[in-house]
């Protein structure tokens, strides 16, 4: 028994070895300056990404994650970038922040000249890191502080931040109210996750709510609940007429179905991006009919030219974008940013292929157009955020369509 | 030819290292962490940095759960109050690290103390809930006290310097190794020599049997609150160079999970043993990093794999985990004691 354990200790660390690669010997900056190489025609660019296929938000993360792999696919089989392979160094970390610290810098190492990073808590935690490493990156992570160079100078976005989408969801809330024929302004209870994800557009809800004589209040919904029944009966004395949620689907479903059990019909919901799509449709059923959404990327059940690359993609092997659902074409298009509007702008001006000269094309980047899938991307030295305005969708008969043109955040 | 390790007095039943081939093995050990950095890169830095961090917070949980006998499951919480003190102090007073260390680990001891009174009425699994209520109890003050901490939004720390060095930047991880190092080998030297002192060996008795403690004049009060104290100091240590380290801070990072994943390294590692602690948090750190370059390493070799990887490596973890209870419960610290027993009397065992 003994000689068992421990022939499979010295197994397991025999293959500890083979799995890592060899430390070479460097000096402690060698793995910031790797991105410094010389530019190769056909030698590949590499990318890290981080992917949340097994953790708490792999239900959005595995879509997500495959239509960054699908572009750099389909990229690649279009002869790259300036004739140079996309190399995708990814790996699943469950969300765990530690995690994605290691394959971060073990990334890095590998001479990667951008990243990919997925939810809040690990571009939270890489913010500085990178910044030090000089790393452009991106993630599905919208709060409005990734967008203010001064705070985050290596993040970019490509979402309409949390806050933009919390003003343009209050300011259509505002006409609404109005189109109905009713006098005054709403009264809005946001219901959001409890945490930074969650309570990110609060304040700016809040300012602009006051500004424009709504009553505002803000319930946060607890994590892991299986009855939100308190949350709503909270929303219904305070007499809301529209009820904002910045959480993730399932919750939201949950409420949504709550909110018909308490004949709460009459209040009209609006999610943010994160419950706003087909998965929410799936698991509210019915309750979800009528209910708005803030899509700062457009479902595939829109007829959009920005999604016909994705489509055919999919559909030459074998797959339907509408079953797997807009997170795909939110991952096509948030890679497609950062090698089109970054690292191909880099090599076609000249440039080095280094973080701050994609950095530098990335904030000269004015009005990409992706197709109708997001309003047109435009960076700044000033503004990392890609864009702040989207439309309004409602889900009707079950899918999610498009009811307003562009709505500004301004 | 040897049959055992004897002693012929006091003194040397009280030394640290006992055999020549211990203190060979410790000057190996030595050797290879003070050239290590030099050879190693910035990923295999970080998975340095990570374990050193690990293992003070895993030292500190041990001397509660594993020399005391009482189950904590506040780790994370002990953890963030460390990290927000020390994160606090630096970013709204400028004070350099060396002043915002040892008050983060004040702070944390006293938290820690005052969280450690249950354990005089509680016990086993009760305990267990008083800690974890514990745990909870701090996150919310954490993210909704506003005024303080900021509430949920992530807390940017400075960038420390330590005696005009700067420690951020480019090479961090290089740098910080050699605090986070010194650290640990302190935290290490500290909590070896606790269980050779009065206090270590009060704290011992307790865990033992309590009320037999007691009859021999032990005074429970005052020692369990001792060892809950002398347990977050180190806790917070951990937390206060997360914070430093990361040059950001935020709670996500000391959630439940976190209790259970320092729980699991000393029960891994082994309950009760120093070493066995820093075992378990060099185990349960690797652990992901291995499967993870074993994922990137099939996923191109076998076809069709790579969508599975993920769910393997999950699989993995976990069935590493139960077989290494199950075949050895008493930890790594414990199967490495094993091997050195069995090389000793190496070939006539019996």
């Amino acid at each position: 028994m003994r000689k068992i354990l421990l022939l499979s200790f010295v197994l397991w660390a025999a293959l500890a070895l083979a799995g890592c690669p060899a430390p070479q010997p460097a000096s402690p900056d060698q793995g910031a300056q790797a991105p410094a190489q010389e530019a190769m025609a056909g030698e590949p660019i590499k990318i890290g990404a981080i992917f949340d296929l097994t953790g708490p938000t792999s239900d959005v993360g595995t879509p997500y994650a495959e239509g960054i792999q699908g572009y750099v696919q389909w990229l690649n089989e279009k002869g790259g970038v300036s004739g140079r392979p996309i190399e995708l160094l990814f790996q699943d970390y469950g969300y765990k922040v530690d995690v994605a610290e290691q394959l971060y810098s073990q990334f890095v190492n590998e001479g990667i000249v951008a990243f990919q990073g997925w939810g809040t808590g690990d571009t939270e935690a890489l913010r500085g890191r990178i910044a030090a490493d000089e790393i452009p990156f991106m993630s599905a992570s919208y709060s409005a502080v990734l967008g203010n160079p001064e705070e985050a100078p290596y993040n970019f976005l490509v979402g309409t931040t949390y806050s933009d989408q919390m003003l343009i969801a209050l300011r259509w809330a505002l006409e609404d109210w109005a189109a109905k024929g009713n006098a005054g302004a709403p009264k809005v209870a946001v219901l959001h996750h409890d945490s930074p994800f969650g309570r990110s557009p609060v304040p700016d809800g809040e300012a602009f709510a006051q500004a424009n004589g709504m009553a505002f209040t803000a319930i946060a919904m607890p994590r892991g609940a299986t009855d939100l029944t308190p949350e709503l009966t909270q929303a219904r004395e305070f007499g809301a007429n529209y009820i904002v949620i910045q959480n993730v689907s399932s919750p939201a479903a949950l409420l949504l179905k709550d909110r018909q059990r308490l004949g709460m019909d009459d209040v009209q919901v609006i999610c943010l991006n994160w419950c706003a799509d087909e998965i929410l449709v799936n698991l509210a059923e019915g309750a979800a009919e009528g209910v708005v959404g803030t899509l700062p990327f457009a479902p595939p059940t829109e007829d959009v030219p920005g999604l016909q690359a994705p489509r055919d993609f999919l559909a030459a092997q074998g797959q339907d974008l509408n079953e797997i659902g807009l997170h795909y074409g939110q991952g096509w298009w948030t890679m497609a940013v950062m090698v089109e509007g970054g690292i191909q702008r880099t090599l076609e001006a000249g440039m080095e292929l280094t973080g701050p000269n994609i950095k530098a094309s990335l904030e000269g980047l004015q009005g990409f157009d992706t197709g109708g899938v997001t309003a047109p991307i435009s960076y700044s030295e000033e503004d990392h955020r890609g864009n702040r305005s989207l439309r309004i969708f409602q889900v009707q008969d079950g899918q999610w369509k498009a009811i307003t043109d562009y709505i500004d955040a301004e | 030819m040897e049959s055992g390790i004897f002693f012929e007095s006091y003194r040397q039943d009280l030394t640290l290292r006992r055999t020549p081939a211990q203190k060979i093995r410790l000057a190996l050990v030595l050797a290879f962490v003070l050239v290590f950095p030099f050879f190693a890169d910035n990923y295999y830095l970080t998975l340095a940095n990570q374990i050193g961090i690990a293992a003070i917070g895993a030292i500190g949980l041990n001397i509660l759960t594993g020399f005391t006998g009482q189950i904590s499951l506040g780790q994370g919480g002990f953890m963030a109050v460390g990290a927000y003190t020390a994160g606090l102090l630096a970013t709204r007073w400028g004070l350099p690290i060396l002043v915002t260390i040892p008050l983060a680990c004040l702070t944390t001891a006293a938290v820690g103390a005052v969280f450690g009174i249950p354990s005089l009425r509680l016990k086993g699994l009760y305990l267990a809930i008083a800690t974890l209520a514990a745990q909870e109890i701090i996150l919310w003050v954490v993210t909704h006290w506003e005024a303080v901490t900021g509430g949920t939004d992530a807390l940017v720390v400075p960038p420390a310097t330590l005696f005009g060095l700067k420690l951020g930047g480019r090479g961090a991880d290089f740098r910080w190794y050699w605090v986070i190092l010194a650290f640990a080998i302190f935290t290490t030297l500290f909590a070896a020599n606790l269980f050779r002192s009065r206090v270590g060996r009060a704290l011992v008795a307790i865990r033992d049997h309590d009320i037999a403690a007691e009859v021999m004049g032990v005074n429970l009060f005052r020692y369990k609150l001792l060892a809950f104290a002398t347990s977050s100091f180190f806790v917070g240590l951990a937390g206060a160079l997360t914070a430093h380290y990361r040059t950001i801070v935020t709670w996500e990072r000391f959630t439940i999970e976190t209790s259970i994943s320092y729980l699991a390294m000393i029960i891994i590692g082994g309950l009760g043993s120093v070493s066995g602690s820093i075992y378990g948090a060099a185990f349960i750190t690797l652990l992901p990093a291995v499967l993870n370059n074993l994922g990137r390493a099939f996923r191109d070799v076998i076809p069709g794999i790579a969508g599975l990887i993920p769910q393997i490596q999950l699989g993995v973890f976990g069935g590493v985990i139960i077989l290494f209870l199950i075949k050895e419960p008493e930890g790594i610290a414990k199967l490495w004691k094993d091997v050195k027993d069995y090389f000793r009397l190496w070939p006539f065992s019996y």
